[in-house]
Formats: C-alpha cells, sequence, structure tokens
C-alpha cells in the first residue's frame, strides 16, 4: 500500500509534465523556437485561477478561461517577438529567457511576490479500502489523459497534424504545394501555449502558485524531451514518464534535493550513452 | 600592439577613476571589476568558443565557494592563504569544468541548444544542493570571509579598504583581459573560429574537437572561478546564490546586452548594465527588471550582436583596427 | 505565360542570376540545360521565391510574383517538383497527395482518380510509406503531388537524376502526354540529354546565371553544336 500513494503521486505529476512538454515539443519541432517563456506561460495559467477565484468566479470558468488567455497571449508573442527569430534555436533561448524575465516581473508587478493559494473546488476523497486519495488530482489525471491523447489526435489525424508534420519535416516543400508555413508556425504556437496555460490552471490547487513556479517545470520538461528522444510526439511521453517518475518516486523515498540531483544525472548520463534518446530515432534539428 | 589600445585605454581611464570619485564609488568599481572579469569569462566560452552556457555562474560559484573555505581555515589553517585560495578556485572550477565537459562533449556532443539548456539544469541543481548542504553554510551560506591578503610566509597585508583593493583587483583583472585578448588572437583563437563555425571541417585536418571544446570550456571556468574567488573577498559573503540560477541569468545578459564577440565589449557590457540598474532601480523600482526584460529581448532579435560591441566593431573597421 | 525579366537573384551579396530574361509560351515543354553551378536550380528557386530577388521581374500571365511568399505562388498557379524530390518520406503516397490537395485547393482531391490513372503503380501502393520507394517511384510520386495543385506551369529540377534510364523514358514520355491533355507550361532543368530529346520543344542554355542561347529541337537535331559547347559534352 506504501507504494500506491506515491505511484499516484508520480503518474498526476507526469501527466502534467509530458502536457508541458508537448507543448515545448510542439513549438520546437516546428520552428526551431526554444521557448524560455514557456514555464512562465503555464505560471500565468496558474494564475488565471487566482483572479477567477478572487473574483467569486466558479471553478470550470478559470479552466476555459486559461487557455484562452495564454493562448492569446501566444498568439501576442508569437507576431511581436518569435516569428523574427524562426530557425535559430540559439537565439530563440535568449529573447525568449528575456521574454521569461519580464513575464515573471509582470505577475510580480500585478500580484506580489508572494505565493498564491488556489482552492481545490473538490474537497472530496476517493475511498477503497485501505486507498484514498483526493477526488480532484483524479479528475486532473483524467483531464491530463483526455488532453495528452486528444494532442496526440490533432497532430496524428487531423489535416491540420498532416499539414503541421509536413512543415515540420520539409519546410521549403511545404510551402511550394501551397501550405501557408506561418499560419500553421503562429497556430502551432497557441496551441502549444494554450496547453501549457490549461496545465498550469488545473494544477493550480494543488501546488503553491508563485511567480517563480515556472522554472521548476520548464527545466524537467526540456530534459524529458532531450532524454525521450525520437519524434516530437512519442518520445515526450516516454521521456517525461522517465524524468517525472523518477523525480516524484525518489522526492518521497529520500529527499527532494536528492530526487533532483538523481534526475539530472540519470538526464545526462541517457543524454551521454543514447545522444538521442531513449527512443532513438532521426536527430533533431 | 595598437589593437590593443581600447582595452588599454579602458583600463587606463579605470586607473584613474578612484582619484576622481569618492570612496562609495570605488568600492562599487570594486564589484564592477569582478563582474567584469566574469563578463570575460563568458564572452570567451560562447562568443570565441562557439558554447552557450547558461550556467556560467556554476564556476564562480564554485570559486567563491572554494576560496572562502580555504582562506576561511574550514580545511586546514596552513591553507588560509590568499594566493592558496585563489588558485585552489581557479583549478577546482577548471577541474569540473573538465568532469562536465567530458561529459558534454564527447563523442558526437549534445547539440548546442540542448546543452545550454543542460548547464541551466546544473546550476539549479547545484545551487539546490549548495542550500541544503550545512557543512558549507546552507541556505545563509559563509560570512566573514577574508578579505585579500597580499602577504606571506607570516607577513601579513590584508586589504580591508577599497582604494588598495582596488588596485589589487585592477591588476589582476587587466593582466587577464590583457592575456585573453592576445589568446583569441593567436593561433588558438583561429582554432576556436573554426570550432564555432564549422567543426566538422577542423576535424579532418586532425585536430580534436573534444580536447579545443574542452580547453576553452576549462579555460572559461577558470577565469569564471577567479572571479568568483576574488568576489567573496570584497562581499566577505559566499551563498547559494553565486552559483544559481539567478547570477547565471545576470551574467548572460551583460554579455549578451554587451556583446559577446568582443571580450571588450562584454566586460564594459557587465560594468554598463550594473551602474544602469543600480542607477535606474532607483527612478523605476521594481518595473526595472521589467525593462532590463524588454531590452535583452530586443537586443536579441534588433541587435544580436551586442550594444556595444556593435558600434565597436563599425569603429574597428573604420580606425582599421582588430579589436578584442 | 511565364515571363522573367532580368532577374537578379543570389545567396546573400553573391549573385547567381544576372539579368537572366526569357518567356515561356503557354503550353510549351522547355528545357534548361548548363553544367553545374551555372544557376539553374536558382532560377527555379527564385521563381518559387525560396530565395530573394534582389531585382528584375517574375509576371505570371502578367501578374508579378516576385518577392510573393513561396504559399502563394504556388496558389498561383506554379507547381515545383524539387531537385532530389522531397518527398514526404513517412507519410504514405495518398498522405503525400492529400498535402499537395490541403495546399491548393481541397476540391483538387477529386483530381486523385486521373493522378492514379496516369501513373497506376501509385494508386498500388497508395498506402506504402513514400520512403519505402525506389528513386524512379518517388520521382513519380513528387511529380504527381505537384500536378494535384493543378498547376497552369510546372518547374521540375533534375527529375532523372539518380534513376535508371529505362524509367527516365517513361517518365519523359508520360509527362509529354499529360502536358498535352492539360495544356501545361512546363520548365524542365535538365543535365540529361536523353530526357530532354524525349520531351523538349525548345531548349535553353545557361552559363554564369545568363540564358546565352536558345534553339527549337528540330534545330539542335540537326546541329547539336550548342550542346557540346556549354554542356562540355
Amino acid at each position: 500500500m506504501d507504494i500506491i500513494i506515491p505511484l499516484f503521486d508520480a503518474m498526476s505529476y507526469v501527466l502534467i509534465l509530458v502536457l508541458i512538454a508537448l507543448g515545448l515539443m510542439i513549438v520546437f519541432g516546428m520552428m526551431g523556437v526554444i521557448n524560455m517563456a514557456h514555464g512562465e506561460l503555464f505560471m500565468i495559467g496558474a494564475y488565471v485561477m487566482v483572479l477567477i477565484q478572487s473574483a467569486g468566479l466558479p471553478f470550470v470558468f478559470g479552466l476555459v478561461l486559461a487557455p484562452i488567455v495564454v493562448g492569446f497571449l501566444g498568439l501576442i508573442i508569437e507576431t511581436l517577438l518569435i516569428r523574427h527569430i524562426y530557425l535559430r534555436p540559439l537565439d530563440t533561448i535568449l529573447a525568449t529567457w528575456g521574454l521569461s524575465i519580464a513575464l515573471k516581473q509582470g505577475i510580480v508587478l500585478v500580484f506580489g511576490p508572494e505565493a498564491q493559494s488556489v482552492t481545490s473546488p473538490l474537497d472530496a476523497t476517493l475511498v477503497l479500502g485501505d486507498f484514498s486519495y483526493p477526488m480532484y488530482r483524479l479528475i486532473v489525471m483524467g483531464i491530463s489523459i483526455a488532453l495528452i491523447a486528444g494532442t496526440f489526435w490533432l497532430f496524428l489525424k487531423t489535416d491540420f497534424g498532416l499539414m503541421a508534420r509536413a512543415v515540420i519535416a520539409r519546410p521549403d516543400t511545404s510551402a511550394g504545394l501551397g501550405i501557408n508555413t506561418r499560419k500553421l508556425y503562429r497556430w502551432s504556437f497557441v496551441v502549444g501555449t494554450a496547453l501549457a496555460g490549461l496545465a498550469g490552471a488545473l494544477i493550480a490547487p494543488t501546488i503553491s502558485v508563485d511567480p517563480q513556479m515556472g522554472l521548476g517545470y520548464l527545466i524537467p520538461g526540456f530534459l524529458s524531451i532531450l532524454v525521450g528522444g525520437a519524434g516530437p510526439l512519442a518520445g515526450v511521453l516516454v521521456g517525461g514518464g522517465a524524468v517525472g517518475g523518477t523525480n516524484s518516486l525518489l522526492t518521497v523515498w529520500i529527499s527532494p534535493v536528492a530526487a533532483q540531483i538523481a534526475v539530472f544525472i540519470l538526464a545526462i548520463l541517457v543524454i551521454r550513452l543514447r545522444p538521442n534518446g531513449i527512443l532513438g530515432g532521426k536527430n533533431e534539428k | 600592439m595598437k589593437n590593443k589600445l581600447p582595452l588599454i585605454l579602458t583600463f587606463a581611464i579605470l586607473a584613474v577613476l578612484p582619484l576622481m570619485v569618492g570612496d562609495y564609488w570605488v568600492s562599487q568599481f570594486n564589484y564592477y571589476l569582478v563582474y567584469g572579469l566574469f563578463a570575460l569569462s563568458l564572452s570567451l566560452v560562447w562568443g570565441y568558443g562557439g558554447i552557450l552556457c547558461l550556467g556560467q555562474a556554476i564556476f564562480f560559484g564554485i570559486g567563491a565557494y572554494v576560496m572562502a573555505v580555504t582562506t576561511k581555515g574550514m580545511i586546514s589553517p596552513i591553507l588560509m592563504n590568499s594566493y592558496i585560495g585563489l588558485l585552489s578556485a581557479v583549478i577546482i572550477s577548471a577541474a569540473f569544468a573538465a568532469l562536465l565537459g567530458s561529459f558534454l562533449f564527447a563523442g558526437k556532443g549534445i547539440n548546442g541548444a540542448y546543452l545550454a539548456i543542460v548547464t541551466l539544469a546544473i546550476a539549479i541543481v547545484l545551487e539546490r544542493l549548495m542550500s541544503n548542504w550545512y557543512a558549507l553554510g546552507g541556505y545563509n551560506g559563509l560570512l566573514d570571509i577574508p578579505p585579500l591578503n597580499l602577504g606571506a610566509f607570516g607577513y601579513s597585508f590584508e586589504l580591508w579598504d577599497s582604494l588598495p583593493t582596488f588596485y589589487a583587483l585592477w591588476t589582476i583583472v587587466f593582466s587577464v583581459a590583457l592575456s585573453l585578448s592576445y589568446l583569441v588572437r593567436s593561433d588558438y583563437g583561429v582554432l576556436l573560429t573554426a570550432i564555432k563555425t564549422n567543426p566538422d571541417r577542423l576535424a579532418y585536418f586532425g585536430f580534436s574537437i573534444l580536447k579545443l571544446k574542452l580547453s576553452v570550456f576549462c579555460l572559461s571556468a577558470a577565469v569564471a572561478g577567479l572571479a568568483g574567488a576574488l568576489f567573496v573577498t570584497i562581499d566577505g559573503f559566499a551563498s547559494p546564490t553565486l552559483i544559481g540560477f539567478t547570477l547565471s541569468t545576470e551574467v548572460l545578459i551583460w554579455v549578451a546586452i554587451g556583446g559577446k564577440e568582443i571580450l571588450l565589449a562584454a566586460f564594459l557590457g557587465a560594468i554598463a548594465t550594473r551602474i544602469a540598474e543600480s542607477w535606474l532601480s532607483e527612478i523605476f523600482g521594481d518595473y526595472w527588471i521589467l525593462i532590463l526584460g524588454i531590452t535583452f529581448m530586443a537586443s536579441v532579435v534588433l541587435l544580436p550582436k551586442g550594444l556595444i560591441a556593435t558600434p565597436l566593431s563599425n569603429l574597428s573597421k573604420k580606425l582599421g583596427l582588430k579589436i578584442d | 505565360m511565364l515571363e522573367i525579366q532580368q532577374l537578379k537573384a543570389g545567396y546573400g551579396e553573391a549573385m547567381v542570376l544576372n539579368d537572366f530574361t526569357f518567356t515561356l509560351p503557354k503550353g510549351q515543354i522547355t528545357a534548361l540545360m548548363g553544367r553545374n553551378g551555372m544557376g539553374k536550380t536558382t532560377l527555379l528557386k527564385a521563381i518559387m521565391g525560396l530565395i530573394p530577388v534582389k531585382s528584375g521581374q517574375i509576371l505570371l500571365k502578367g501578374s508579378p510574383l516576385e518577392n510573393l511568399p513561396t504559399y502563394l505562388i504556388s496558389k498561383s498557379g506554379i507547381g515545383y517538383v524539387p531537385q532530389g524530390r522531397e518527398v514526404f518520406d513517412d507519410f504514405s503516397v495518398y498522405e503525400n497527395l492529400r498535402l499537395a490537395a490541403l495546399g491548393s485547393s481541397i476540391k483538387n482531391l477529386s483530381l486523385l482518380p486521373q493522378i492514379y490513372d496516369w501513373f497506376p503503380i501509385l494508386h498500388e501502393r497508395r498506402n506504402q510509406k513514400a520512403g519505402t520507394f525506389s528513386g524512379g517511384q518517388q520521382q513519380i510520386l513528387a511529380m504527381a503531388r505537384a500536378l494535384m495543385t493543378r498547376p497552369e506551369v510546372l518547374l521540375l529540377d533534375e527529375p532523372t537524376e539518380g534513376i535508371q534510364p529505362n524509367i527516365v523514358h517513361e517518365i519523359g514520355l508520360k509527362l509529354s502526354q499529360i502536358a498535352e491533355e492539360t495544356e501545361l507550361t512546363i520548365l524542365l532543368v535538365e543535365q540529361n540529354v536523353h530526357m530532354v530529346k524525349t520531351m523538349a520543344e525548345e531548349i535553353l542554355f545557361m552559363e554564369n546565371g545568363r540564358l546565352m542561347a536558345s534553339c527549337s529541337m528540330a534545330e539542335l537535331n540537326q546541329d547539336d553544336a550548342l550542346l557540346h559547347r556549354y554542356l562540355t559534352i
């Protein structure tokens, strides 16, 4: 029984991590942009919930509003900043780093640097014999799985996804067939950021919401991508599972610090021994 | 020699600065010299070596802690000597870089963007580690670190006042800056440019890419470690923030804004940004960080070579100089 | 149909095309020949907007195309079969073709039966991943894909490169047939003399980014001095 709860905690952390990593990967795979501000977009999603609650509006309203607000913010960011730096990964790291600083400080200026809390809409606990687990977390896990499945479906089964994957593989040839690559980049970025915003909103009641929370998800998100390797989608699942699972379980079994160090060493080892990630596959851009 | 004029001129101005400003500013400039040295280290590895390190404070912090531990006699009273402290800081930083680099650069190596993020992750992990390492002060760090002591063999000459400290720092920083400036224009510098632009070509000629990358990485770490060690002698205090993400970001901003591909520009970028910060943060308060972030973004997109480096390189073209 | 006027284009500071001028008449198959590095691929890329045009004009039925984004040039009616085929390896034949329809107009999906009719092998292997095909088959797919966009002008960059001779002949014949059926205007960049002789009605010779000479197929058959001069064969 001692292992079940940590396993569930690990699962819920992994699922959120995968959502974040998916958003990162979509943007990187499509336009070679490494968005260091992705964590802040996640954080802003959480702050939308803070606002919703302080305005006394229903929780679900926040879940709908967060991806819209963050997606809209993503649209502005793409138009003003990102589109000037496509396919220049190193420059994008710097530019989006500056963005993350600006966004963080923006939130501090509006909300202050202290941690905020968002109350869970459901106090219920699921009880099955000896096992009990907060209902809300279970629901979040369910929604995360649905979102991840939805994202996969979007990219693998729809025409949008077909075009997106074509542009990732061969941008010039796709343009030569009449595909508006710019529009695709823009909307892929919006999808990626909205995903982050929704993830932030979902997770808000379960953690402490503060302006610095983004980095703690950004780095594991990137490490998941590095560790998982292979194509834009499947690798993220594997990487997220490995990184998130290890982090979460070791946090409980040893300590948070040890977990972080261990995850990090694990990631370095995997990258060193299998430079294309656990799933191997083609080289990234 | 004439190529070094701008550098020499800069340091000449710095040399006479204390005669013109009050004591407060001299002590500020002590910090600026150290930060400038730190910026030089990042410019070397990034602008010249082509390796973007988002966690450069790792080496600064290691240098800082090593200096602290040595000169506070935490290992042994025999080692309570500034020279030993500085030397140890430099060596241990470089050694850590060698260890790290052998992982990151070996084989096909990790591509630049991922490498950058990995170095950031390391900085974050190390900061966490230091915060939990109680023997080294944990979250609060180490206090009462002694200032530079120019004496040896029983003779003691501690630099408590800012003025003599300034000239000691000036001497060290100028020597390093000048040496690096010659280094990047030497044959080694040519190899570095090759690594940056076309490493595979270089491999065909029989050069070991791994060794070259390691060398510049370690050299840069050594310089950063030196800066960190010097820092604690003027600040008296070593804490986990010196090894972590915040300081790594700061130096990145200084060098990006100043200009990574010209040593002098990076050096001046550090000083200019810090001066701007102390001035603007008084006027704008918390909005200063927002302004900094936006300036950083704008400079990356609009003037990727750097706000100081761009006019500097235009000037050097006009005057027929090769400024570094 | 397609007019190129004093086109200057290149990479960065270096100009590869220098005052290139000619007109493609409607419904004609024109071959562009020249040694490597003379600017043939650059010309096609410039027409498609894949490299910037420094000066000069590109007019499709009188409308200027220069410096439009590539996807709009494609939508205006220019099909492009790039050097090296560039099929989407991980997509099936059907997906490659569907993509072309998504780019041009989804109504073009109705062309699918016609495409399968012209190229039976594509119908046979419609669910197979393009990456598993041979060079010749990929070439057929690349051409079919471009044809799915219902172009008025088709640009082909060295379609026979790396393909065995008998397939080359087949492709040449098929393309001529399709061009006749659809009144397609074709610009064929080729090094392979046999392919050119199978298909082309007019031949242009390019050197150092300039148009040096042109002649009709009939003239070339009588005296192939131009071939020796500009292709060093």
